[in-house]
């Protein structure tokens, strides 16, 4: 198979996949306990007023047709308008979405600033002191729930030393890597532990295969053929495992923005649960997964141009 | 696969040490007054936010509740979560991993497609979503954390079960008439299940944080029941000033998330053999 031809079947394979999801988000936000009229108008709504709101929204017209037409304005980018705020979903989305983006990308990479160096180390120091303090302290990293390591470093780096804003978003570009900073680090955590552990078991792999005895046979310098031979094949296994975890660390981020009160899409899916605004969780729940399956594509994408076997 | 048989009765480390921790921990959930000090929910309005001493080791809440007692008593809650929140899946999804290696085909490729719908959902969005239809609380919690995780385990023993269907032995149990229930399900899946058991620790220690995190969130356990999740949360406004509230019920969560996961890993080892 060509990188284009695997390209192609890859992106090919998006389709059911998002059909499904589609389905999916449908049918739980129809599930959802009390309907959108009750929420517009208040429990004491007189009946003729809830008809007339459900004829509005459509929810009157049997579920296929509503499906259809769902399926409709979702390609045409309309997801309907927020019930509490009153603005478009869409809107919304581009408001908030960015914020967890920001969020979950500054997450990933100090996951991976961590992670990288402290593998490397683990690895090449394997069974010996180093190695067991590294995988014992991401061990204990990985039991940590996200909300505890919050409210510590919430406690300790934010009320008490008051390094950092208790909370927030701030503004412009820089004030909102500052506001950051403290949830990013503490949604890195588990992801490194991840990452580390796994990279340092594919060094440990690279390091004892065939290939690596030979470049050493041949003469080459230790470090080129680290960073050469062994960061390379590693880095491709990491890879998948990264891609593999943005849904993960999406959810993450949804804790991670409540316990900092981050104005991010987490934050607003919460929040639209409890107050039952059927449009925007839906519109979310489409967004994050369709942020997902783009994010797999794309990592499929890196490995296949990485590592050519993939496409074979 | 060289690996020469070692001490074959040293067992590793790290599953003695979870196993230790764990077998505690199962004690405490099955008899928490015997180790608790004072009722989980008795309040004492004339020791209200006492910090750690002697009579109250891990100090008071803000109703004068003993902080240790409810640790030791939500131990009961969070290891049944542990253990009820990954049956389900592991059962199920065994059952469905090995049909579907079994049969491939269509449903391998149907199915494929559901593994790619549902790993597309970030985990926690979903379950939160589908704990907010059915409503909070731990029965729910289960349903919802079951709908999703079984999926995990299936994919697993699928390309396990796929593996030894095409060895000679498969063939063998086919060769001598057996029903294609007795190949699966005496003879693959034993030699197929092995890494669903491995994963099935390490889901545990996750369904302890998921559960925590629910708790925490309110969508779990229910106040005033003793739940470390809901425990840390009735502390997160008295962090400054009693931080024995929230910080004991959260070192809990991490030694017992340890304990599942060392004896995941000692598993591995065991039963893969060392690498």
């Amino acid at each position: 198979m060509s990188l284009p031809e695997f390209l192609g079947r890859r992106l090919l394979q998006l389709v059911p996949t998002l059909l499904f999801i589609l389905i999916v988000v449908f049918v739980l936000v129809r599930l959802l306990p009390g309907d959108p009229a009750s929420a517009i108008l208040g429990d004491r709504a007189l009946d003729a007023d809830v008809e007339r709101i459900n004829r509005e929204l459509g929810l009157d017209r049997p579920l296929p047709v509503q499906f259809w037409a769902f399926l409709k304005s979702v390609a045409t980018g309309n997801l309907g308008n927020s019930i509490s705020m009153k603005i478009p979903v869409t809107q919304l989305i581009w408001e908030r979405l960015p914020i967890t983006m920001l969020l979950t990308f500054m997450a990933a990479t100090i996951a991976v600033v961590v992670a990288v160096p402290l593998a490397f180390v683990a690895a090449l120091r394997r069974d010996r002191v180093a190695d067991s303090v590294i995988r014992g302290g991401f061990q204990v990293g990985l039991s940590m729930p996200v909300f505890y390591v919050g409210l510590i470093l919430l406690t300790v780096f934010g009320a008490k030393l008051r390094w950092f804003p208790v909370g927030g978003y701030g503004d412009g570009f820089l004030d909102h890597l500052y506001h950051l900073f403290l949830p990013a680090v503490t949604l890195a955590l588990s992801l490194s532990a991840i990452l580390m552990r796994n990279l340092r078991s594919a060094i440990i792999g690279v390091v004892d295969a065939e290939y690596v005895t030979f470049a050493r046979a041949k003469g080459l310098r230790a470090r080129l053929i680290l960073f050469r031979h062994v960061l390379r094949n590693a880095l491709i296994s990491t890879l998948a495992l990264f891609g593999l975890s943005i849904g993960t660390l999406l959810g993450g981020a949804v804790i991670t923005e409540t316990v900092f009160a981050v104005p991010g899409a987490g934050r607003l899916m919460i929040d639209s649960i409890y107050g039952r605004d059927y449009p925007v969780v839906q519109g979310l729940t489409i967004a994050l997964a369709v942020l997902v399956s783009v994010t797999f594509v794309l990592t499929d994408i890196l490995q296949a141009w990485l590592d050519p076997r993939v496409t074979r | 696969m060289s690996h020469i048989p070692r001490r074959a009765l040293s067992l590793p480390r790290p599953l003695l040490l979870g196993g230790a921790i764990l077998l505690a921990s199962t004690l405490v959930a099955a008899f928490p007054g015997a180790v608790a000090p004072y009722d989980p929910l008795a309040m004492d309005y004339v020791n209200l936010l006492a910090p750690p001493s002697a009579a109250h080791p891990f100090g008071t809440d803000n109703f004068g509740r003993d902080v240790l007692s409810r640790v030791l008593h939500a131990y009961t809650i969070d290891m049944q979560i542990a253990l009820f929140a990954t049956l389900f899946p592991f059962v199920f999804g065994t059952l469905v991993g090995a049909v579907v290696g079994y049969v491939g085909g269509t449903p391998e490729a149907v199915f494929g497609r559901v593994v790619d719908a549902v790993i597309t959902f970030p985990f926690l969005v979903l379950v939160i979503a589908i704990v907010s239809v059915l409503g909070p609380g731990l029965g729910n919690m289960y349903i919802a954390i079951g709908v999703v995780g079984w999926v995990f385990y299936a994919r697993i023993v699928a390309a396990e079960v796929k593996v030894q269907t095409r060895l000679d032995y498969a063939d063998a149990g086919r060769a001598m008439g057996y029903t294609h229930a007795r190949i699966v399900f005496r003879h693959l899946l034993p030699n197929a299940i092995t890494p669903a058991v491995v994963y099935w620790m390490t889901d545990m220690a996750l369904a302890i944080l998921l559960g925590s995190s629910l708790g925490y969130l309110g969508l779990g356990a229910q106040p005033p029941a003793a739940e470390w999740g809901v425990q840390i949360a009735d502390g997160k406004n008295f962090m400054a000033t009693a931080w024995w509230i929230s910080v004991f019920p959260g070192i809990a969560i991490v030694i017992t998330g340890l304990g599942f996961s060392l004896l995941g890993d000692g598993l591995a080892e065991v039963l893969r053999g060392r690498r």
